[in-house]
């Protein structure tokens, strides 16, 4: 117990960097919702399963799907045009 | 535990809001930017838990182990639990805002990004085709 969490910690920290480095928005999504797992997992073992949960549901599904829905309305709508 | 270990949480809040800070500076497209914020919140989540933390201690559920067993802190994680809401919303609306500035622009690129105010070119071509619109619908 007392390796694993400085590893989630160093995890944190790699995924939180790709989250940046990651510069085509596209792919950029995934690494989030790889980042809100790697959260999640840190949460759990930091004991605070209710964080777990709700980092679990807002930062690897809920989060990613509004960028997805960003990104589709930039790419289908030309600019000027409203709605 | 060891030194290194109580310094970590710090250290990894530290790294994750510079690593933020420093992809919001040199963004050149809004959504990532948005993307970059969500990694400075990420810190400060890693930030209240790691305060809150003891080592060796239950989490604060206290069903199942008798009241005054040694438990982390419940107050740090209601915190991060409305910094995860928090960041959310704020989330959704930086995107809303992302879509409109590209309706509004044209472009996704911070740099080219115009002032809203009349003097700007896509700014005014819009206003005046609007106008003219509400002119003839008017009568």
């Amino acid at each position: 117990m007392s390796v694993i969490l400085p590893l989630l910690f160093l995890f944190t920290a790699l995924s939180g960097t790709a989250v940046v480095l990651v510069r085509d928005p596209t792919r950029q999504v995934f690494a989030i919702a790889i980042n809100g797992l790697v959260l999640t997992i840190l949460f759990d073992a930091l004991q605070a399963p209710d964080v777990a949960l709700s980092e679990l549901a807002v930062g690897s599904a809920a989060v990613p799907l509004l960028f997805l829905v960003a990104l589709m309305a930039v790419r289908t709508q030309a600019p000027g045009e409203d709605s | 535990m060891s030194a290194v270990t109580s310094v970590l949480p710090y250290a990894v809040a530290a790294w994750l809001f510079g690593v933020g800070l420093y992809g919001i500076a040199t963004s050149r497209n809004f959504i990532h930017l948005v993307g970059c914020l969500g990694v400075c919140q990420a810190a400060t989540y890693v930030l209240l838990l790691g305060l809150g933390y003891r080592w060796g201690s239950i989490a604060p559920i206290f069903y199942d182990h008798p009241p005054g067993t040694p438990a982390v802190d419940p107050v740090m994680q209601a915190l991060v639990l409305t910094d995860i809401v928090v960041g959310a919303t704020l989330t959704a609306l930086l995107l809303v805002l992302t879509v409109q500035a590209y309706k509004r622009g044209g472009s996704l690129d911070p740099e080219k990004l115009r002032p809203m105010r009349a003097g700007g070119k896509s700014g005014r071509d819009q206003g005046s085709s609007r106008v003219s619109e509400g002119g003839q619908q008017a009568p």
